[in-house]
C-alpha cells in the first residue's frame, strides 16, 4: 500500500446498521459506505421477518384472514384486516350499517393515535432524550389504557370483522373514552410545544433527511413522509372510505421535507385524530353494526386506506369458493424507504438511524 | 490510632491512601452509592421507580463472574490493557484527592497537574479500546472521543490555570491542591468570587463532558453507534471501564469540590468527609443528573463548537478577570 491510499483506506470502511440494532425497532440491515463520519453510499438489505402471508392467505378462508392479516403488523394491526375488510366487501357489493363504520373509523384512528406517539417517542430515544421519550411513551400509555377498555387489547385490538366490527361501546365506555381523549389532547398539544420549540430537537432533527416535492412524486411517497414536504396526500381525503365523508378533519401538511417536519406531521395529525374520535363519540348513531354476509362471488376487487405510515392496497381475487385466490396488499413503507438513499445521502451517522426512524418503517408490513 | 499510622512507613501511607481512604473503598463505595442515587433521580424526574440504589454494585458483581471475550480481529495487548490504564489512572487520582478538613492530600506537590494528565486516562482508555477492538463502531466511537476530549480539555486548563494564578497572586502559579484549599479556607471560597464564578460555570459545563453523559455522550451514543469503543467489551474487562467511571465521577466531582467550594464544619474529621460527600452529591445533581435528564445528544461537531464557544469562553474571561483583579 502505497503511502497515499494509507489514509484513505483508515477513512473508508464499511458500517453495518443491523439487522438488529438498538435504534431499529425491527430487523433491516443497512451497509453504510463510510467516509469518516460522512455516508457516501446506503445498500439496504431486507427479508429477515419473511413469514410468507401472501401465501397463506390463499390458504385460508375469508374469514381466517381477517385474524391473518391482523397479525401482519402490531403498529398497523387494525389497518389491515379494515382494509383487508373492505376489498371482499367491495368484490362481494357487502354494505356496512353506519354504526359499524362510525365503529371502523374509531378504532382506525385511536391506533394511529398510538402509533405516532410511539413514532416520536422513539425519536426521542434516538437523539438520546430519554426523559422525552419517557414523557411520549406515558402518554402514549392513555392511549394503550383505552385500548386495554374498550377493545380488551393493548395492540391488536380484533375490533374488524367481514360485515362490519366485533365491539360495541356504551355510554359508559363512551364517557370514558371522551376523558381520556380530552386528557391526551392536552399532553399532546403540550408534547407539541415541545418538539417545536427544543433546542436539541431543533439541533438534531431540523434540515437532516431532506426530501423535496419532487422525490415525492418521483419516488412515489405517502403518508406523513409525503405531507412532511408539503404534499397534501392522504387517501382519507382524496377518497374517502367508511364514514371519513362526514367527519371534519385538516390534511396536515409541514413545508421542510426533514426529520423534524415529518414528526410534526405525526404529531399534528395526532391532535387531528383525537379531534375526529371525539367528533365520532359525539355523532355515534344507533342501529345494527353489522350487515348481513352474502356468498362471495368469484371476481377481483381492491381497496385502500391511509395506515398510520401512508397509503394502504388490498387486492383480492376469488373464485367463488370460501378461499381467495389471491390475496395482495401494497404497504406505504415499501414505496417511502426508497427515500432512504435519498435522505441518507451524504449524511453524518449520527443521523442514520434518526432518518430510518423518521420514515417509521413498518418492517412487517412490508416483508410479511 | 494515632500511634498505629505514625509507625507506617511512607509506603504504607500511601497504600493506605490508595486502598481505603480517600482512594479504593472510599471512592468505590461513595462513587458507586452516588451512581445509584444518580440513576434514582433521573428516574424520579422521569416518573420512573428506577432500580434500586445498590444497582451499580450488583452489575459490577455480575459482569464480575462473566466472560470476557476477545474478537478474533482484535490487538490482543492494547484490547486487555486498555481497561486497566484508566482504573488506575483514577485509582491513583482518588488517592491523591484532599478531603477538606479530613485530609490535606500530598503537600507541597504540583498535584493539580498530575490531575491535569491523569484525568484524560479513561478517555485515553475508551481510544485505545476502540482502536485496538477493529470494529467499526469501536473505530467510530474513538475518532468521536479524541475530538470531543480536546474540546473539554481547553476550558479545563483555563479553569485550573485562573484557579492557580488566583492563589499564586500573581507571583508563582500554585498548583497544590492542599495550597488551593488553605488559601481558600483563609480567603473565601473561589465559587462565590466574582473573578472565579465563570470558571466555576465552565467546570459545570466540563463535568457532563467529561463523565459522557447527555448530551455529551457521543463516543458511547447507543442509539448510533451502539456503545461504540465499549461494544466488544465484556465481563470483567467491561466491569473495569465501569469502575473508572465510578472513580472518575468522585475525582471529577471532588476536585470541583476543593477548586469552588472546600468550606469546612465545625466537628471533625467525619463530619467533614459527610460534608464533604454532600457537597459533590449536590454538585452531581446539578451538573450531572438534572443535566442529562434535561438534555438530548449532540452531534459530534455541535459538542465541539459548544466547547470552544461557551465553557472556553468563560473560563477565559475568569482568567482575565484573575489577571485583572490582581
Amino acid at each position: 500500500m502505497s503511502e497515499t491510499t494509507a489514509p484513505a483506506a483508515l477513512k473508508h470502511f464499511t458500517l453495518p446498521i443491523g439487522p438488529l440494532h438498538v435504534a431499529l425497532e425491527e430487523p433491516m440491515y443497512f451497509k453504510l459506505d463510510l467516509d469518516g463520519e460522512r455516508v457516501r453510499g446506503v445498500d439496504i438489505t431486507a427479508g429477515h421477518v419473511h413469514r410468507g402471508m401472501e401465501a397463506l392467505a390463499s390458504r385460508r378462508n375469508f374469514f381466517q384472514n381477517v385474524v391473518l392479516t391482523e397479525r401482519v403488523c402490531s403498529l398497523c394491526s387494525n389497518s389491515h384486516p379494515f382494509t383487508y375488510c373492505m376489498a371482499v366487501e367491495n368484490l362481494a357489493g357487502i354494505e356496512i350499517p353506519l354504526r359499524g363504520q362510525y365503529l371502523r373509523v374509531m378504532a382506525e384512528e385511536i391506533k394511529r393515535i398510538a402509533s405516532h406517539l410511539f413514532n416520536v417517542a422513539i425519536m426521542a430515544h434516538v437523539i438520546g432524550y430519554k426523559s422525552l421519550f419517557m414523557h411520549g411513551m406515558q402518554v402514549r400509555e392513555i392511549v394503550q389504557d383505552i385500548k386495554e377498555t374498550i377493545f380488551g387489547n393493548r395492540m391488536d385490538l380484533a375490533a374488524i370483522c367481514l360485515g362490519g366490527v366485533k365491539y360495541d361501546i356504551d355510554s359508559n365506555l363512551l364517557e370514558y373514552a371522551d376523558s381520556n381523549l380530552r386528557r391526551t389532547a392536552a399532553h399532546v398539544q403540550e408534547l407539541i410545544d415541545i418538539y417545536r420549540s427544543d433546542t436539541f430537537i431543533g439541533k438534531r432533527t431540523r434540515g437532516v433527511g431532506v426530501i423535496t416535492p419532487e422525490d415525492v412524486f418521483r419516488l412515489g411517497l405517502v403518508g406523513p413522509v409525503a405531507r412532511s414536504a408539503g404534499v397534501p396526500m392522504d387517501v382519507r381525503r382524496d377518497a374517502p372510505y367508511a364514514v371519513y365523508g362526514n367527519l371534519e378533519f385538516s390534511v396536515i401538511t409541514e413545508r421542510g421535507g426533514d426529520v423534524h417536519s415529518r414528526a410534526m406531521v405525526r404529531l399534528r395529525e395526532v391532535a387531528e385524530s383525537i379531534g375526529i374520535v371525539l367528533q365520532i363519540l359525539r355523532c355515534m348513531p344507533e342501529g345494527e353494526r353489522n350487515a348481513r354476509l352474502s356468498a362471495i362471488p368469484a371476481g377481483e376487487a381492491v381497496a385502500r386506506t391511509e395506515a398510520p405510515r401512508g397509503e394502504l392496497f388490498y387486492y383480492v381475487r376469488a373464485d367463488g369458493s370460501d378461499v381467495p385466490l389471491r390475496l395482495k396488499w401494497r404497504v406505504p413503507s415499501y414505496l417511502n424507504w426508497e427515500a432512504l438513499a435519498v435522505m441518507m445521502k451524504d449524511c453524518a451517522v449520527a443521523d442514520v438511524t434518526l432518518i430510518v426512524n423518521s420514515i417509521d418503517p413498518c418492517i412487517s408490513c412490508t416483508e410479511r | 490510632m494515632q500511634d498505629l499510622f505514625s509507625s507506617l512507613s511512607l509506603a504504607g501511607w500511601a497504600l493506605f491512601h490508595l486502598l481505603i481512604f480517600p482512594g479504593g473503598l472510599f471512592a468505590l463505595s461513595a462513587g458507586l452509592l452516588f451512581k445509584g442515587l444518580d440513576r434514582k433521580f433521573e428516574a424520579r424526574l422521569q416518573r420512573r421507580v428506577g432500580p434500586p440504589v445498590v444497582q451499580p454494585l450488583l452489575d459490577l458483581v455480575k459482569l464480575a463472574g462473566k466472560e470476557s471475550m476477545l474478537p478474533e480481529t482484535a490487538h490482543r495487548t492494547i484490547f486487555h490493557v486498555a481497561p486497566l490504564l484508566g482504573l488506575v489512572g483514577m485509582a491513583v487520582c482518588a488517592a491523591l484527592l484532599p478531603v477538606p478538613g479530613a485530609y490535606g492530600g500530598l503537600p507541597g506537590m504540583g498535584d493539580m497537574l498530575v490531575y491535569f494528565y491523569l484525568l484524560p486516562l479513561p478517555a485515553v482508555a475508551l481510544i485505545l479500546a476502540g482502536s485496538s477492538s477493529s470494529s467499526p463502531f469501536g473505530a467510530l466511537g474513538f475518532s468521536r472521543e479524541m475530538t470531543i476530549m480536546f474540546a473539554y480539555e481547553i476550558p479545563l486548563l483555563m479553569v485550573i490555570l485562573a484557579v492557580a494564578l488566583k492563589v499564586g497572586q500573581g507571583q508563582a502559579a500554585e498548583f497544590s491542591l492542599g495550597a488551593i484549599v488553605a488559601y481558600q479556607l483563609e480567603n473565601g471560597q473561589f465559587g462565590l468570587h466574582w473573578a472565579l464564578l465563570p470558571a466555576f460555570l465552565a467546570y459545570l459545563a466540563f463535568l457532563p463532558g467529561t463523565m459522557g453523559v447527555p448530551p455529551f455522550d457521543i463516543p458511547e451514543a447507543e442509539t448510533e453507534i451502539v456503545e461504540g469503543p465499549l461494544l466488544e467489551y465484556s465481563g470483567a474487562s467491561l466491569a473495569c471501564f465501569q469502575l473508572a467511571g465510578v472513580l472518575k465521577s468522585i475525582v471529577v466531582l471532588g476536585l470541583g469540590v476543593i477548586l469552588f467550594f472546600p468550606g469546612t464544619v465545625p466537628g471533625g474529621a467525619a463530619l467533614n468527609v459527610i460534608w464533604f460527600l454532600a457537597k459533590c452529591l449536590l454538585l452531581m445533581c446539578v451538573s450531572l443528573t438534572l443535566v442529562k435528564a434535561a438534555c438530548g445528544r449532540f452531534r459530534v461537531e455541535q459538542a465541539f463548537s459548544f466547547y470552544l464557544k461557551y465553557p472556553a469562553g468563560l473560563a477565559a474571561l475568569s482568567l482575565i478577570l484573575v489577571w485583572v483583579s490582581l
